[in-house]
């Protein structure tokens, strides 16, 4: 599979490198960096001196000169306080890739700004990232809502304010979240467990599409978020942000505030400390509210630096806390309830609007404290060293009898450690790579008391990986091939009818990646990463015996189970243009003993009624698809854009498909910007098929298609040397009665009415 | 910087901290506290002004294990003679943690309800209504009345017990409402007993 991949993407390569154009369409094409830790530089000012034109770098540090003639040419690259390199190259071929290191004039220099910590996502997979006005757009919203406006991520969601982000049709333990570099270790197991994340902390949220278990460690078969804090201020400035939002849906007040300063003393040294706070109550429905769906959420986090010619060290500490109500009506006893319940399609309970939240309900408070370092051992080699710790506290309150509904059923601690060690080499611009270990220990324990069989044992992991990426890049070509080795042991304990029940497992997997990105032509780059992947089965898999209280089923583990191996191949094709750009995705993920949830057929008949009884089951599955996004501008004031995304998910085995794999969708609309760009009104229009590949077994046919259209206004203000951003969004505008496939409370609620949202932001 | 020289001390400090405190705890075993395993339906024959003719027969569902996977419920016949009438009240146990439900019920008498249905009652061979004291539709108390003609000797009973429910929704408080769950809230209790008419 693998050779046939690679020879197909030879063949596919082929005419394109004979076709070099002698015409003056020649590209050169690149990155600047910071010399001392390969951060990239933003603003950094690229120029030919021949040709007198040039480039600013972006916010990757990557420029693009295009149109240029066959020849030699002399380049300069200017930053502020950093060393000016003047360097001859010659341009034959169609397009010339370079890298640019710049050297720090000084740090002693007052008023030098070197970035900070920032690692660039170096990776030839397909990456889209999510910053500037499109975050700032997102505010208010979770961090899975958020990342829908990429094309390819979708959300499973259990009603409007829990959501996780799905990626090519994977999600929980088959993505990985990294929290400012550190995997997010929450019980991602639960459909109804969102990310314990606070996206107020983020200035960028980067979502890799590919295979990236190498880089990342197991269980990142789908795809991986990066959600990174900006870097830390290293000279005596201080920015703050405040951030203010209210919704007419659920009466949501959100208020998030960041400061950041670099001490005036030490050199390099700095800091940032960010809050926000979030209320809501019942969630309204176009016809009623839905019963108990509040919210309320604080977070916290703080990060200090410094940063010097050889070293970087930085502390960081974040903080999430929520309180989620779950809809009163979702909660249902057994199956004849649940039966009910969906054959009304809507909730039985009509309650009016209240911020008060009862249960069931989650209470969730996650902690994450890391120290990163680096220490740079010659131009060549860089040594990185990270370290974090997190606690994740989880309790489920469910509608009990009497003095127990103050007793969560379901009580969780999980402790995790993370260990990174890595060199990292730059030998020149051509070759560059890291060798790196990987340490993850684990350990989960249920908290006695709640009067419930757990769900899930206690249990102790402890994840052991090694690996090694290289990088090559010269001229248009950038080629990238990794191997890593895991191992990971399992032990876990609980007590079943009275009955102690251990269990130690042991799980090993190698794998790999190779992948490339090609220039074609001035305006065209295409890009393919095939990688294998793997996932060790969870604990909830492995061990679930018993009723899912509130969901009217019981689900059946099996302690046999083995890992799942994926092999994802994705291609990228981006053309960017002068009036607008387009980029195409297209994968196909390959998994072999995909585990899944299957439905027996069966029921269970107790005091209590019946209930559906589901197993876990394995099977080979192929899951693949096209994204597809692009922007056009029209005129200078009218802009366009557009993205789509199309995912087929198959159990090979059965030729039956997988349930909640999201339906056909996409989004376009149009804004008009005016008065030098300081007023811009959008009008979007989502379109989203009936998912018409259903699931053999489904509690309830999938819900028809449905169209929104949402309506925006922002303006841009200046005020002295300061940024006032105000947005007026209107989501939904019509205020449309729908159900998406992907939303778990479909079976028993319409999804949000009309919700008209005030952002405000300051920049000081 | 001169404190730059133990950092890596301080960090490994941190590091062995945070491995040491992270082994997870003992399992320990969780009784249901939820779980009802028991309950009994006590008939006793009552004369035309309700007082009490003989003594008391019980019939009892039962589940030892409450909801677990594997087992399945006893459910003892329910035997009651035609053209007489009955109190029947209701006794709900969980022998797991060898606990009284009946009380809770009683003291959450507001966010409980019991409902009667099935062929018993559509067929109109018994009828029912709530007898619980201060006149409450609970279902803990009830006056059951078998016909002198039940045309069968043989039928069923379904006792649902719902919990959390609006019980001045309306219609809920007749015990046959058979659109319960429209009330809302959700089933404790759903069993079906096999009735014989003597």
């Amino acid at each position: 599979m693998i050779q046939k991949a690679v020879l197909l993407f030879m063949i596919l390569l082929l005419p394109l490198v004979n076709v070099v154009a002698q015409k003056c369409e020649l590209v050169l094409r690149g990155k600047v960096l910071h010399q001392e830790n390969d951060q990239p530089i933003e603003a950094a000012y690229v120029w030919i001196l021949e040709t007198r034109t040039g480039a600013v770098t972006d916010q990757n540090g990557n420029f693009i000169i295009r149109e240029l003639c066959p020849g030699t040419y002399t380049v300069t690259v200017q930053y502020l306080g950093h060393k000016e390199i003047r360097q001859t190259i010659n341009l034959s071929g169609s397009t010339t890739n370079q890298t640019f290191k710049m050297e720090e004039e000084s740090v002693a220099l007052s008023g030098v700004e070197v970035h900070g910590h920032r690692e660039s996502v170096q990776t030839t997979t397909a990456v889209t990232s999510l910053y500037g006005e499109a975050l700032l757009q997102s505010r208010g919203e979770s961090l899975g809502e958020s990342l829908k406006r990429i094309a390819g991520v979708t959300t499973f969601s259990t009603g409007n304010t829990i959501s996780k982000p799905v990626i090519h049709g994977m999600h929980s333990n088959r993505i990985m979240i990294l929290n400012n570099g550190i995997r997010l270790e929450g019980q991602q197991w639960g459909a109804e467990h969102a990310p314990e994340i606070d996206p107020f902390l983020a200035d960028e949220i980067t979502v890799i599409k590919g295979a990236e278990t190498v880089r990342f460690g197991p269980e990142a078969m789908g795809g991986v978020i990066l959600v990174n804090p900006p870097s830390l201020p290293v000279s005596k400035k201080h920015s703050t942000e405040i951030n203010l939002l209210g919704a007419s849906n659920g009466r949501m007040g959100n208020f998030a505030a960041s400061h950041s300063g670099g001490s005036g003393k030490i050199a390099g040294l700095g800091y940032r400390v960010q809050g926000s706070v979030k209320r809501a109550g019942n969630v309204q429905s176009p016809r009623y509210f839905q019963d108990n769906t509040g919210m309320s959420e604080y977070n916290f986090s703080g990060s200090i630096g410094y940063s010097s010619k050889k070293l970087g060290i930085e502390g960081y500490y974040s903080f999430f806390n929520t309180e989620i109500g779950i809809l009163r009506d979702s909660h249902t006893g057994n199956l004849s309830d649940l039966v009910e319940i969906i054959a009304n399609g809507e909730p039985f309970n009509k309650p009016d609007f209240t911020f008060q939240i009862n249960n069931p309900r989650q209470v969730v408070a996650h902690h994450l404290a890391k120290v990163k370092a680096h220490y740079h051992l010659s131009p060549a080699y860089k040594l990185n060293f990270q370290y974090g710790f997190q606690l994740n506290e989880r309790q489920e309150f469910d509608r009990r009898r009497g003095d127990l509904n103050a007793r969560p059923s379901l009580d969780l601690q999980l402790y995790t450690n993370t260990l990174d060690l890595f060199l990292d080499h730059s030998r020149n611009s051509n070759w560059s790579g890291s060798l790196g270990i990987n340490i993850i220990q684990q350990a989960n324990s249920n908290v006695p008391g709640t009067g419930v069989t757990p769900l899930i044992p206690n249990y102790d992991m402890i994840n052991g990986g090694v690996y090694l990426i290289e990088k090559y890049l010269k001229g248009p070509l950038e080629i990238e091939a990794g191997l890593r080795y895991d191992y990971r042991t399992v032990s876990a304990a609980r007590f079943i009818g009275g009955e102690l029940q251990e269990a130690d497992l042991d799980y090993q997997n190698f794998s790999a990646f190779i992948g490339g990105l090609y220039q074609l032509s001035p305006y065209f780059s295409f890009s393919s990463n095939l990688g294998t992947a793997w996932r060790p089965p969870n604990v909830n898999e492995l061990f679930s015996q018993g009723l899912h209280h509130g969901a009217a089923a019981v689900e059946i583990g099996d302690p046999d189970l083995n890992s799942e191996k994926s092999l994802k191949w994705v291609n990228s094709l981006e053309y960017e243009g002068k009036r607008g750009g387009v980029e195409l995705t297209a994968y196909a993920n390959q998994i072999r003993e995909y585990i899944y949830l299957n439905p027996t057929g069966e029921t269970f008949v107790s005091l209590r009624g019946t209930f559906n009884v589901y197993e876990y089951l394995q099977a080979n599955a192929l899951f693949y698809g096209l994204d597809l996004s692009g922007t056009y501008a029209f005129t200078d004031q009218l802009n366009g854009y557009f993205k789509g995304s199309i995912i087929r998910a198959k159990n090979t085995e059965t030729q039956t498909y997988f349930p909640f794999i999201p339906s056909d969708r996409m989004d376009w609309g149009l804004a008009y910007s005016f008065g030098k760009e300081t007023h811009r009104v959008t009008l979007s229009n989502v379109l989203v098929a009936r998912q018409s590949r259903e699931p053999e077994f489904d509690l309830a046919p999938a819900p028809p298609a449905y169209a929104l259209f949402n309506l925006g206004y922002n303006l841009k203000v200046k005020i002295a040397e300061n940024q006032l951003n105000v947005g007026i969004q209107a989501n939904n505008l019509f205020n449309t009665e729908y159900k998406e496939y992907m939303n778990r409370f479909r079976y028993f609620s319409a999804d949000m009415g009309r919700n008209i949202l005030l952002k405000l932001n300051y920049q000081f | 910087m001169k404190n730059l020289r133990k950092l890596p001390l301080y960090l490994f400090a941190v590091l062995a901290m945070g491995f040491a405190s992270c082994e997870s705890e003992n399992p320990e075993e969780e009784n249901d506290g939820e779980v009802i395993t028991d309950v009994t339906l006590n008939f006793q024959e009552v004369d035309a002004s309700n007082n009490p003719v003989g003594s008391p027969v019980s019939f009892k569902a039962s589940d030892p294990q409450g909801i677990e996977v594997g087992s399945s419920p006893t459910i003892q016949p329910v035997n009651i003679t035609r053209g007489k009438r009955y109190i029947m009240t209701i006794e709900v146990f969980n022998s797991i943690e060898n606990e009284d439900i009946t009380e809770e019920i009683l003291e959450e008498a507001d966010e409980h309800q019991f409902f009667f249905l099935g062929p018993a009652f559509t067929n109109n061979i018994m009828t029912i209504a709530y007898a619980d004291a201060g006149g409450i539709a609970l279902g803990l108390r009830n006056l059951v009345t078998v016909s002198s003609s039940p045309g069968t000797n043989n039928t069923t009973m379904r006792v649902v017990l719902r919990h959390d429910l609006n019980k001045s929704f309306s219609g809920a408080s007749n015990p046959n409402f058979e659109n319960f769950v429209q009330a809302g809230g959700e089933t404790d209790l759903d069993i079906t007993f096999p009735v014989v008419i003597n």
